[in-house]
């Protein structure tokens, strides 16, 4: 396609970024959870899978799903840079999601994790994937995190034992609020990688298949009584 | 009169108390001993209040575990606590500052900062492997 | 003593209820045993109520919490009482409400067993559970109940030779049970695979106070549970003719040292050895005799440790029957039938009230398909307070 100038004066410069490996996570209610990167392509199903949990106000969801929405548009429609997209998919169908995105070559911005399936540490266990692509795939130096629910950011930062740079505001600040931030550094990463990041790859042929289209799920724990609308 | 003594600032101990009639030994100290009834009064103004004993030195753990889910205030990873005897047979739970703990190890004490809360530190038992 | 009868039980769900208001939750279940009873229009019936809860003033500011339930269904003028034994103030709500009737000072009681747990963070959650321990000598460090259990285990595993994997298999096991159990907090069942044999096992179930894991400790929960009783011989009885009347037949409890490591030996629960001896001297039976029971799981291991401790195994040697499968719903002596506290969920007030429901519910025939005992005769409840240091024990049977 050929891009008109203007668009081209209003899209970013892009890193070229390795693709993350996909791999396969068995849940403890034995459920396969194929881990892989979403394509640009896939935006519909991926908006769509997001779109519900805007309107609920409990546990910080509507806020972390509107702001999902916003970065997924973003990232579509070239207006942020570097940004990345991993879902966690079981039969195909999405149960949990996590974006982030590059600053430069050396440094990420961690933007959001969401789990949709709840009871089986889906978000725990994307956001480990999440970092291990930043800091294992991507080579990056070092992620900066903070995160919109007090307790989930909190867990993150006892659990990863996040380095405080605080006393680098303002002129270090993360994006999502402008808020000093917290950083996971490769250091760090190494010290809970054995008990945080886990998965198989390759992933067999016949299962990976399963997460070649992405469905969006026909419930959600969060919205009791949802029913997806035509 | 007042007893200035109590500004002094002492090294912090923890204390097993000695029952004043039979000489049991008991931590944490209760209000009446099991062995002879001879009751305590923590003010000391109807029973005594009991002789203190500081408690410490050699010990042997009996158990121990690593806890990551830890209570508000204790904003760490893990900690590790372990629950020894002491040479003279008393027991006591505390934490344990050792990194790969085994049953039965000797072990040796220090009283320590277990906890900070507002204007005041708490002292409490601290194992660690004998110097 | 009079003979004393349920006639009516009640149960919510459990689970995040936090944006409920407790004494809502409480009136919820109590409501639910009324309609079981049959006396929702006559429940001016209850002369005397019952209240189980540890919380309610610390985590919910509510005290009182008694005779706000009173009011919140409409039971005045009727006497009412907060019992409160940490994890085990149901049971002994239970048996205070049986004292009541026994004495003959009443007639018709009703026990609720309610907590609200989920209405603070984790971290508050977890303090909240350690001020059951010694202030000076336990709580101060930061010990918590999860990490008596962690260190009790280290010494079960250590002396008897369990695994790591037995206590998984009863993990699997309680979720199975769990999920038929409409009920329960976790109703999704976990494999062995995915919880100990695969490779993703240690991060998918990581530990909580080595050597305990997640999936060997029972989830935070909120919800309540309710159980009516009424003196078999009174002329009342003639209002519960809608359900079969279950008996409770044996009552025991008994408090050990409140210092963990001032208990005589640390591998033996003193407390719950007495209280279920006591049980089965009042009801004139023997281990062998009781059918099912329901053990406080709060930690998988106490399965393990509770089961002998009342004499339904050898000492160390529950873990052969585990892997036999005796333990299982179609076993010989099926344990945790609801699930357990591990996949039920653990109200604290409200499980030992939640405990006997289940006995009821499994006497009447009444337990979902998948999770039915098999002629059930004798039911047994073993509720465990504190760190086992205040045990209270009940035998229920068909009448």
């Amino acid at each position: 396609m050929i891009i008109d100038e203007l668009e081209k004066k209003l899209r970013p410069p892009e890193l070229d970024l390795k693709p993350y490996p996909p791999k396969v996570i068995t849940l403890a209610s034995g459920e396969q959870m194929v881990v892989r990167e979403a394509k640009r392509e896939e935006i519909g199903v991926l908006l769509g899978t997001i779109h519900p949990l805007m309107g609920v106000a409990k546990d910080y969801y509507d806020i972390v799903a509107s702001r999902i929405y916003a970065e997924l548009l973003g990232w579509y429609r070239y207006r942020v840079a570097n940004e990345f997209v991993l879902v966690g998919t079981i039969d195909g169908v999405i149960c949990g999601l996590v974006n982030s995105r590059l600053v430069d070559k050396d440094t990420g911005m961690s933007l959001h994790t969401t789990a949709i399936k709840r009871g089986l540490r889906v978000g725990a266990q994307l956001f480990a994937a999440k970092m291990e692509h930043h800091i294992e795939i991507l080579s990056q130096k070092e992620v900066h995190i903070v995160a919109e629910s007090p307790i989930g950011f909190k867990r993150w930062m006892i659990e990863y034992d996040l380095e405080n740079r605080e006393d680098q505001y303002p002129g270090l600040r993360h994006e999502l609020g402008g808020v000093p931030t917290y950083t996971l550094t490769t250091e760090l990463y190494n010290a809970v990688r054995e008990q945080k990041v886990t998965g198989t790859r390759p992933v067999d042929a016949a299962l990976l298949a399963t997460a070649d289209k992405l469905k969006m799920p026909e419930e959600y724990p969060q919205i009791p009584g949802y029913k997806r609308g035509k | 009169m007042v007893d200035f003594s109590i500004y002094e600032i002492k090294e912090p101990e923890v204390y097993a108390y000695k029952c004043p009639d039979c000489g049991t030994l008991y931590y944490p100290v209760p209000m009446v001993c099991s062995k002879c009834s001879c009751r305590r009064d923590p003010s000391g103004v109807i029973f005594s209040s009991w002789e203190q004993v500081a408690m410490g030195g050699k010990c042997r753990l009996l158990t121990w575990t690593r806890v990551y889910n830890l209570p508000e205030g204790f904003d760490v990873k893990y900690l590790l606590f372990g629950i020894v005897e002491f040479e003279n047979g008393l027991r006591a739970s505390g934490r344990l500052m050792v990194d790969e703990p085994e049953t039965g190890m000797e072990l040796d004490t220090k009283v320590g900062v277990i906890k900070e809360i507002v204007g005041e530190d708490i002292h409490g038992f601290m194992f660690h492997a004998p110097e | 003593m009079r003979e004393v009868a349920i006639v009516g039980i009640g149960h919510t769900v459990f689970g995040n209820l936090s944006e409920f208001d407790l004494v809502d939750v409480m009136g919820f279940a109590s409501c639910n045993a009324l309609q079981d009873a049959g006396i929702l229009k006559e429940r001016d019936l209850i002369e005397q109520v019952f209240v189980a809860n540890v919380g309610g003033g610390i985590i919910n500011h509510q005290t009182g919490i008694a005779s706000s339930l009173v009011s919140r269904i409409g039971l005045e003028p009727a006497m009412a009482e907060l019992v409160e034994n940490g994890p085990a103030s149901g049971s002994s709500a239970i048996k205070v409400g049986y004292t009541a009737i026994a004495s003959g000072m009443v007639d018709v009681v009703m026990v609720t067993g309610g907590e609200l747990m989920r209405a603070v963070t984790g971290w508050k959650g977890t303090d909240f559970v350690a001020m059951l321990s010694h202030p000076e000598a336990e709580y101060n460090y930061g010990l918590t109940l999860p990490a008596f259990a962690g260190m009790f285990t280290r010494l079960y595993m250590e002396k008897y030779g369990l695994t790591e994997r037995d206590l998984a298999l009863v993990a699997v096991k309680d979720h199975e049970n769990g999920s038929r159990n409409p009920f329960a907090h976790v109703e999704i069942p976990c494999t062995l695979e995915a919880i100990h044999e695969g490779e993703n096992a240690h991060v998918v179930n990581p530990y909580v106070a080595e050597p305990i894991r997640i999936y060997g400790t029972c989830p935070v929960s909120d919800g309540a549970a309710t159980v009516i009783l009424c003196a078999v011989d009174s002329p009342k009885m003639k209002h519960f003719t809608k359900k079969e009347p279950v008996m409770i037949r044996g009552i025991g409890a008994a408090t050990d040292t409140h210092c963990v490591h001032n208990r005589k030996d640390p591998l033996e629960l003193t407390a719950v050895k007495l209280s279920s001896e006591k049980a089965f001297e009042m009801a004139g039976l023997t281990p062998e005799e009781i059918s099912f029971a329901e053990l406080h799981d709060a930690f998988v291991i106490l399965e393990f440790a509770i089961s002998e401790e009342v004499g339904f195994f050898e000492r160390g040697k529950s873990k052969e029957a585990v892997k036999e499968g005796v333990t299982k719903i179609d076993g010989r002596l099926p344990l945790n039938t609801s699930g357990g506290l591990k996949s039920k969920g653990h109200p604290l007030g409200a499980t030992g009230v939640s405990q006997v429901f289940e006995l009821v519910k499994q006497l009447r025939g009444e337990a979902e398909e998948g999770r039915r005992v098999k002629d059930p005769k004798h039911g047994m409840a073993v509720n465990f307070g504190g760190f086992g240091n205040n045990v209270v024990t009940t035998i229920c049977s068909k009448k």
